[in-house]
């Protein structure tokens, strides 16, 4: 009476627990990867010719640092700048500017130069609201000299559907925040 | 698991010769039986107390007592049985001027209550539990909130919804939750991420402070918290609660509901069948709250959806018993917008500005959930069969759960899933409580295992993501314990100690790189424990109790590389992280009397090898700007300090309750304090009993951390790298001290005479005091929350 009792419970747990353990094999594959920048590409053009140069980290944050190309250009000219933003990890390669641009009216560019003399940045293009939004726009450089230019790309999306955008730089966040070296000569 | 004994206590309170003439009658009477509930045997020797009157008598030898010429009122009855859990009730002898002299002794003041106290398992560590009257004033609240009750437990939070239980200054895989019996297994290793649980599965929370390594896993560290449902009826009424709780600020509605039932087959009927009993249990938890506020302002998108089911089932015979239980957890939770922080400078300009945007703090109040959120489900489901013979109690608990976390993130282009976790984890222990040897010794040996498997990006083996948080892991671990314990009339000793064996099998891409990396990692160790309980009499109790645990480095510890959003922070792991050994010594005393109520309990926490993330101030630099980077690193660490309670009978009916925690957490290698260490605080709570009534007013003083490190540790990075190191590589310094007070009124219906109604209405931070706590990761950029009038109701039938 006593050794059927002892058993009877456990033989149950070792069903059910076997029941338990049976699982299929699981996977996780999410189409919409957590998105990467890897590269930013600023295009100069002045009299039909095109200079670019490139911020790129290709093995994403950490791990090896990221090449940054010295951004040359003549003094006292004017440039139409266009900014690219790549995610090339991926093949083939996530242009990220498309979505940008399908977005405007939560992302906002910011183009600060350091000292400010070095350059004059004017927004080529308008959101839907009427603010800018920097994904085209011209450059006029100042004297000859050196300095930085900082790209930032703010993102700042609707808050419960409210639109955060509103022109400055305080809303959201940064999703690009580098510096490049300029030289003008 | 655990094996429950139920002590029956049964007392009958009995008033006689009720003279109409005497004013006060003191001629009343408690008595009763005191047994064991499994084995029915009467318990020689078991005290018990009426506090008030400070009277006591020890149970004979057929676990009788009695305590005469006692006046009516209110009274407090304490049994305390050496080898049980000590029990609190609360009696009212009072003769109404509406009953009537003619009744029956009987029919007048005959009362049964069944006392269920467990058998403790360990029983010279420090307990402290949250149930009845205590469990009511929390309901609606999240498990970690609701701990806070108990002295020596903070939280880590993150806003007012993410809270984590912290104990004694230690959290996240140092403390062990063991929910009905099982392991909890989530995502636990993250600072943001709460326990899965839903505190109404339980009528009873219990906090054991200091490292428990031996009994409940060897990675208890700080602590366990271990929730119990009631037992599962063994009769044929049908009962239930339903709780209603409304939250003022967040407009936060909970309701949650229970129904358990069962049947009886007695064998009046047939002698050769044996008799067999069936209990159920149904519970369900709706929660719904939207935007909080704080004194000045609302924070955008703070709400939260949950929805909790349980179901349970039991059957029992004469030698055996077998339980299922079955729970579901499923949650999201707005993560306040303004948090969502691109860099370290993003951070510094939201610190700078002291409080968010107007944008993150609209005027109009809305329930939805927007994106940054977080949405969990965690089942668990539990088997337990136990059976009994000759030599004593075998049981054998089977568990699985399953926890999938979402973090959902704000992504461009309506992109969807930024973060996922599933983490599949099966628990078994076998355990076997022998029947006491030689009369002393009595004990219990076990084995318990662990398998687990995280998925967080492809298959197991076939990871397709180097961008993860944590890698792909298979996790293994397996002890065997032994605790004996040695009873005497006023002494226990007990000791014990175990053996564990981890395999850690690791599957990842690391960064820029495309194929996958298998780690293994083998770790094992002997933990022990050893204490001393002395009784001296019925008002002094020295607990004493030295044990050791460890815990081997976790997989965020081993591998994390890359920024931590929110925290704007650069984590490293470190792969050569030894496990951290801990060897935490106790000392509690105890004291009752008619007037006086304290327990003071001592600590003293080494641990070699401690694992924390510490900031090296120099900058990762990453496309999105610059983030300070922290590093997973190990030192010796030590955690002292006390926790001291006390209830003071000021008057009848009005009584003061004291809680103060003090600790200090040194970087004993380093010689500077630990980072992120609770405030010393102290908590008055003045109270007003009258009949059902009761109203308090409590004060909460928290101290300003004064105690936080102020130099970078690493020696190996030059000076010349080193860039934020002005708060000794945090953000900002630690808040201001804060003072809140709260207050609260409840009253008790009866309803017939099994029914009855708890209404209550309870003001947190009453006077809309703006504050922030050290431990908030939110304290960078968003005051605490402001007055919530909570009310709750809650009706059993």
């Amino acid at each position: 009476m006593l050794q059927k009792s002892f058993k009877n419970p456990l033989v149950l747990s070792i069903i059910l627990g076997l029941a338990l353990f049976a699982c299929k094999k699981e996977s996780i594959d999410t189409e919409d990867e957590n998105e990467l920048i890897t590269s930013v590409k600023l295009n100069f053009t002045t009299n039909g010719s095109t200079q670019t140069f490139a911020y790129s980290d290709p093995d994403g944050d950490g791990g090896k640092t990221p090449t940054v190309s010295t951004i040359s250009l003549k003094p006292n000219t004017t440039y139409t700048m266009t900014i690219e933003i790549l995610d090339e990890s991926k093949t083939p390669v996530n242009n990220i500017t498309n979505e940008v641009a399908n977005e405007k009216d939560e992302h906002l560019f910011i183009y600060t130069p350091t000292p400010s003399s070095l350059l004059t940045y004017t927004y080529g293009d308008k959101d839907s609201r009427n603010f800018n939004v920097g994904l085209t726009g011209s450059v006029r450089t100042g004297a000859a000299g050196t300095g930085q230019l900082k790209v930032q790309l703010r993102h700042q999306p609707p808050v419960n559907g409210t639109p955060s955008k509103n022109g400055s730089t305080s809303p959201g966040s940064d999703d690009v925040n580098i510096d490049f070296n300029v030289t003008i000569q | 698991m655990k094996k429950t004994l139920f002590l029956n206590i049964i007392l009958l309170f009995l008033g006689t010769k009720v003279f109409a003439q005497t004013p006060k009658d003191c001629d009343c009477f408690i008595q009763g039986i005191v047994q064991d509930g499994v084995t029915k045997q009467p318990i020689v020797g078991a005290v018990v107390l009426i506090k008030e009157l400070n009277k006591g008598v020890s149970t004979d030898a057929k676990g009788f007592y009695r305590i005469a010429n006692i006046c009516q009122g209110k009274y407090t009855v304490i049994g305390r049985i050496v080898g049980y859990e000590e029990k609190t009730y609360t009696i009212n002898l009072e003769h109404g001027a509406e009953q009537n002299i003619k009744l029956s002794e009987t029919e007048l003041h005959l009362a049964n209550i069944d006392i269920k106290a467990q058998k403790i398992e360990n029983l010279t560590q420090n307990k402290t539990s949250l149930e009845n009257a205590a469990l009511d004033q929390t309901r609606g609240q999240s498990l970690g909130e609701a701990l806070k009750q108990i002295s020596g437990v903070t939280t880590l939070q993150t806003g007012s919804s993410i809270a984590k239980p912290v104990i004694h200054g230690m959290h996240s895989n140092r403390v062990l939750i063991m929910n009905n019996g099982v392991r909890q297994e989530g995502q636990q290793w993250g600072s943001e991420h709460a326990p899965e649980i839903d505190p109404f599965v339980a009528k009873k929370i219990t906090v054991l402070k200091g490292a428990a390594g031996v009994r409940y896993g060897s990675d208890a560290i700080a602590g366990v918290i271990m929730l119990e449902p009631d037992a599962l009826p063994d009769s044929t009424v049908l009962k239930g609660e339903i709780n209603s709780v409304y939250f003022t600020n967040g407009r936060q509605t909970v309701n949650s509901g229970i129904i358990e039932g069962g049947f009886i087959n007695s064998n009046s009927k047939k002698a050769s069948k044996i008799p067999y009993a069936i209990g159920y249990r149904v519970q369900g938890t709706y929660k719904r709250g939207g935007d909080i506020s704080t004194p000045n302002y609302r924070l955008a998108n703070t709400g939260i959806e949950e929805v909790n089911y349980s179901l349970s089932a039991n059957y029992k015979r004469k030698n055996w018993a077998s339980d299922v239980f079955f729970s579901q957890f499923n949650t999201q939770i707005a993560v306040f917008s303004g948090s969502h922080i691109g860099n370290v400078s993003d951070l510094i300009e939201a610190i700078k500005r002291g409080s968010p945007l107007p944008i993150y703090t609209p005027e109009t109040f809305t329930y939805n959930i927007g994106r940054p959120y977080q949405d969990v489900l965690h089942n668990l489901l539990k088997i337990k069969n136990t059976v009994k013979n000759r030599s004593g109690v075998l049981s054998l608990t089977l568990g699985r759960q399953y926890d999938f976390r979402k973090e959902i993130d704000i992504l461009r282009g309506d992109k969807n899933l930024a973060q996922l976790f599933k983490l599949n984890t099966y628990t078994g222990e076998l355990l076997f409580e022998h029947k006491p040897l030689l009369k002393v010794l009595s004990g219990s040996v076990g084995i318990n295992s662990l398998y687990q498997e995280n998925l967080t990006t492809g298959t197991l083996t076939e990871p397709r993501s180097s961008t993860v948080l944590i890698p792909n892991f298979q996790n293994f671990t397996s002890g065997v314990f032994i605790i004996e314990r040695i009873v005497r009339k006023q002494w226990e000793i007990e000791g014990g100690f175990r053996y564990d064996f981890r395999h850690l099998n690791v599957y990842r891409i690391p960064r820029g790189e495309q194929n996958t990396i298998n780690n293994q990692r083998n770790n094992q160790n002997f933990t022990g424990t050893v204490g001393v309980n002395f009784r001296p009499n019925a008002r002094w109790n020295f607990l004493t109790n030295i044990s050791t645990a460890w815990r081997a480095a976790t997989v965020n510890e081993l591998y994390s590389d890359g920024v931590h959003h929110g925290a704007a922070s650069f984590e490293r792991g470190n792969e050569n992280l030894n496990p951290e050994k801990a060897l935490n010594t106790s000392f509690t005393v105890n004291y009752v009397s008619q007037i006086f109520e304290a327990e003071f309990h001592l600590y003293n926490n080494f641990i070699n090898n401690y694992i924390f993330l510490s900031p090296t101030g120099r900058p990762a630099l990453t496309i999105r700007g610059a983030f300070p980077e922290f590093l997973y690193t190990q030192t010796k660490a030590l955690f002292q300090g006390f926790d001291l309670t006390t209830t003071l009978q000021v008057i009848k009916k009005i009584s003061l309750n004291s809680k103060l925690s003090y600790l200090k957490a040194q970087d004993l290698s380093h010689v500077q304090p630990l980072i992120q260490i609770p405030a010393n605080r102290i908590e008055n709570t003045l109270r007003f009993d009258h009949k059902k009534t009761t109203i308090s007013l409590t004060n909460l003083y928290v101290a300003k951390q004064n105690r936080v490190p102020t130099r970078i540790i690493f020696t190996d990075i030059p000076n010349s790298e080193i860039v934020f190191n002005e708060y000794g590589g945090d953000f900002a310094p630690p808040p201001s001290a804060y003072t809140l007070w709260n207050a609260a009124i409840s009253r008790q219906f009866a309803i017939k005479k099994t029914s009855s109604l708890n209404v209550s209405m309870t003001v947190s931070n009453l006077l809309n005091t703006t504050y922030r706590d050290y431990l908030n990761r939110f304290r960078y950029y968003a005051d605490e929350i402001g007055r919530n009038i909570v009310f709750r109701a809650k009706y059993s039938f």
